[in-house]
């Protein structure tokens, strides 16, 4: 039998071999990669007073091992997904638009909204890897054919899911962040001294999409692979969400002062 | 220097649980269990979010009456007062597997339960699962990953600092041995977590030795599907640096050895079992066919006709033998999808797979009555259209 925790067992096991080729390898962030995209054509004007919907936000912080394994935190993620939720709708507010969180779903409507979930995250997953990595793009996505060209859709399924119907558009929220852990942060440190290597302490990743809820149509989508701000505090998970609503149509999101 | 270092290294690791050489007595029942400590409350957190996936996935068969029986199963093997930890999910997946993860969800694979005999096999297989829940396996897994990579962080970040050909060598060398040790750790986990499997069963109204007759059948079964591919049968009995399990041959002989003797007296409820799977068994074949494993699959069916062929498995094997698809193998198909409609005349499929059986073995006015037949019996099958284009006039009736 192949059982337990399977899942769990074999992240675990390759995440092991990936951590130590990783521990001291420098990770090169990928300079020519672009963050952030909008459909052509899609503005949303400041104070247009639209609603957004905004789907349960995949939320997790934890921190990173000295050999770099991913130790999950719930105190850390529970207060960032609270910290979030509340900056996601003071910024929105200023911009003109209000959020409503996605009702609790039940039965067929749960299954719905768990396959766009996992459809979203494919597509987006999509987007980063094919068009904004420039020199993976796919041909229907290249510049040099179609310039600027930004379509991507999840169908119009979107339109049927739970209140759907009483709201414009719909966010998804995806966070991931591993602080560096106080014997990561000495190896880091020390690796730099001694043999001058490069050890990277911490991930910070996230990525946020808005979807128009009757096309299905992707309408915006950033992601950034090294964020800022300190989600597990109010003030610095207001940064991070500003850094995740960089370039939101119509969006001018200075910090408050 | 090297022995020294790599002395170290493994007492830095946490222990290995005792291999327990006979079944344990399973500790008493101590309630509701909530997680403690961050590592804990951490992989707990996550793994409800994973269960909240799982709940809304298309992935899980969701039938109330099968759910309930296996949770049935699970507690007259684990006790009433253990079972109500966990959340089971029959996931459609033909793979021999089963998970029990840390916050209590199961996963029982469907390939489980078309490869299981009876409810005193299910059984084994559950508290085994049980048994790495009950033990916190997977947390204890992680710690030792984790000090683990950090040793070797730490030693790396040491050997870079003086990179002699000597110290290199036992920096490779103690690498090796860490992830040797993570392996074996998880190897001892599972002998642990078989050890309390069978605890529960002795202690339970369902024969001990299931365990060690299931992994014997699964062992048949894996010899079946070498034998139709030529391949020397597998080796059960060696122990591959990284195994995730004990080899098969160990674990049946450990765990005939572990179960109580005055035990194989007791029902192990094969006739109910029979009885609760039957409407899932057209289902179950299906995606095992689709495996494309015919020493395996016909390995199964044969197995499952031992106390009598119908015709469901009559036609599970035609498909079989269909799907294969050498003109021998239609010749034989041909005779068993005639034995499955000899048993029911309620099976359109068997029509559908006979007539294009007969049609390619160059039979076509058989074949033809027979799809028309099928056309008949299922007008609104999908593929309905596409076979009737192979049916002179079927088109016009409609």
């Amino acid at each position: 039998m192949s059982p337990e925790w399977g899942a769990l067992k074999m992240k675990t096991l390759k995440g092991i071999v990936f951590a130590i080729g990783l521990a001291l390898l420098a990770a090169t962030p990928a300079a020519a990669q672009e963050r952030s995209a909008r459909k052509q054509g899609f503005e949303l004007a400041t104070g247009s007073g639209k609603r957004i919907l905004v789907f349960r936000p995949s939320v997790s912080v934890g921190s990173q091992s000295t050999g770099g394994m991913f130790e999950p935190n719930g105190d850390w993620t529970e207060k960032a997904t609270t910290n979030i939720r509340v900056s996601l709708e003071r910024l929105q507010s200023r911009l003109g638009n209000s959020v409503v969180a996605a009702p609790e779903a039940y039965g067929d409507d749960a299954q719905r909204l768990q396959e766009h979930m996992a459809l979203f995250a494919a597509v987006s997953q999509a987007v980063i890897e094919y068009q904004f990595f420039r020199g993976n793009r796919l041909p229907t996505k290249k510049r040099d054919n179609k310039n600027d060209v930004f379509d991507w859709s999840l169908g119009t399924g979107v339109a049927s899911l739970p209140g759907a119907q009483d709201a414009d558009y719909g966010l998804f929220i995806y966070n991931r962040d591993a602080y560096g852990s106080t014997g990561r942060k000495i190896l880091q440190v020390l690796a730099l001294l001694g043999p001058g290597i490069a050890v990277k302490s911490g991930e910070h990743a996230g990525y946020a999409g808005l979807v128009d809820l009757k096309t299905g149509d992707l309408l915006w989508l950033n992601a950034d692979g090294a964020m800022g701000g300190d989600v597990r505090d109010a003030g610095g998970s207001e940064k991070r969400v500003r850094q995740l609503l960089e370039e939101f149509p119509g969006a001018d999101l200075k910090p408050a002062q | 220097m090297n022995w020294l270092l790599l002395a170290g290294a493994l007492s830095a690791l946490s222990a290995i649980p005792a291999a327990a050489q006979k079944a344990a007595v399973p500790p008493p029942y101590a309630g509701v269990y909530q997680p403690q400590g961050v590592d804990e409350i951490g992989w707990w957190r996550q793994d409800d979010e994973d269960e909240r996936t799982l709940a809304a996935s298309p992935l899980v068969i969701r039938d109330e009456k099968l759910t309930g029986y296996i949770r049935n199963v699970l507690c007259a093997t684990v006790g009433t007062g253990r079972c109500a930890s966990a959340r089971v999910y029959v996931i459609r997946e033909p793979v021999f597997n089963a998970s029990m993860s840390p916050n209590g969800t199961l996963r029982v694979f469907s390939g489980l339960l078309l490869r299981m005999r009876n409810e005193a096999e299910l059984g084994a297989v559950l508290g085994h699962e049980f048994g790495h829940f009950e033990r916190r396996h997977s947390l204890n897994l992680f710690r030792t990953q984790r000090s683990g990579t950090d040793l070797l962080a730490w030693s790396g970040l040491l050997a870079s600092m003086a990179p002699s050909y000597n110290v290199i060598r036992v920096y490779r060398d103690l690498q090796w041995s860490v992830y040797g040790h993570l392996f074996r750790y998880g190897r001892d986990q599972e002998r642990e977590a078989d050890a309390l499997g069978v605890g529960y069963l002795n202690q339970s109204s369902l024969p001990p030795q299931a365990a060690a007759a299931m992994w014997q059948n699964l062992m048949a079964e894996l010899e079946a599907s070498a034998k139709a591919r030529g391949l020397r049968k597998p080796n059960f009995k060696t122990v591959a640096f990284t195994a995730s399990h004990p080899p098969e041959g160990e674990r049946a002989a450990t765990l005939a050895g572990l179960a109580l003797p005055d035990g194989s007296g007791r029902d192990n409820r094969a006739a109910q079992y029979r009885a609760a799977l039957a409407p899932w068994l057209p289902l179950l074949l299906e995606d095992q066919i689709k495996l494309n494993d015919f020493g395996g699959s016909d390995y199964l069916i044969q197995n499952l006709a031992a106390d009598g062929w119908t015709a469901d498995l009559w036609f599970a094997r035609a498909e079989l033998y269909r799907t294969r698809g050498n003109q021998r193998d239609f010749a034989n198909a041909i005779q068993f999808y005639g034995n499955a409609i000899s048993l029911s005349g309620a099976l359109p499929a068997a029509y559908r797979g006979l007539g294009l059986a007969l049609t390619k073995t160059g039979r076509l006015i058989e074949g033809q009555a027979a799809l028309q037949k099928y056309l008949q019996l299922s007008p609104d099958a999908s593929d309905a259209k596409m076979i009737s284009m192979m049916v002179p006039g079927a088109m016009r009736n409609e």
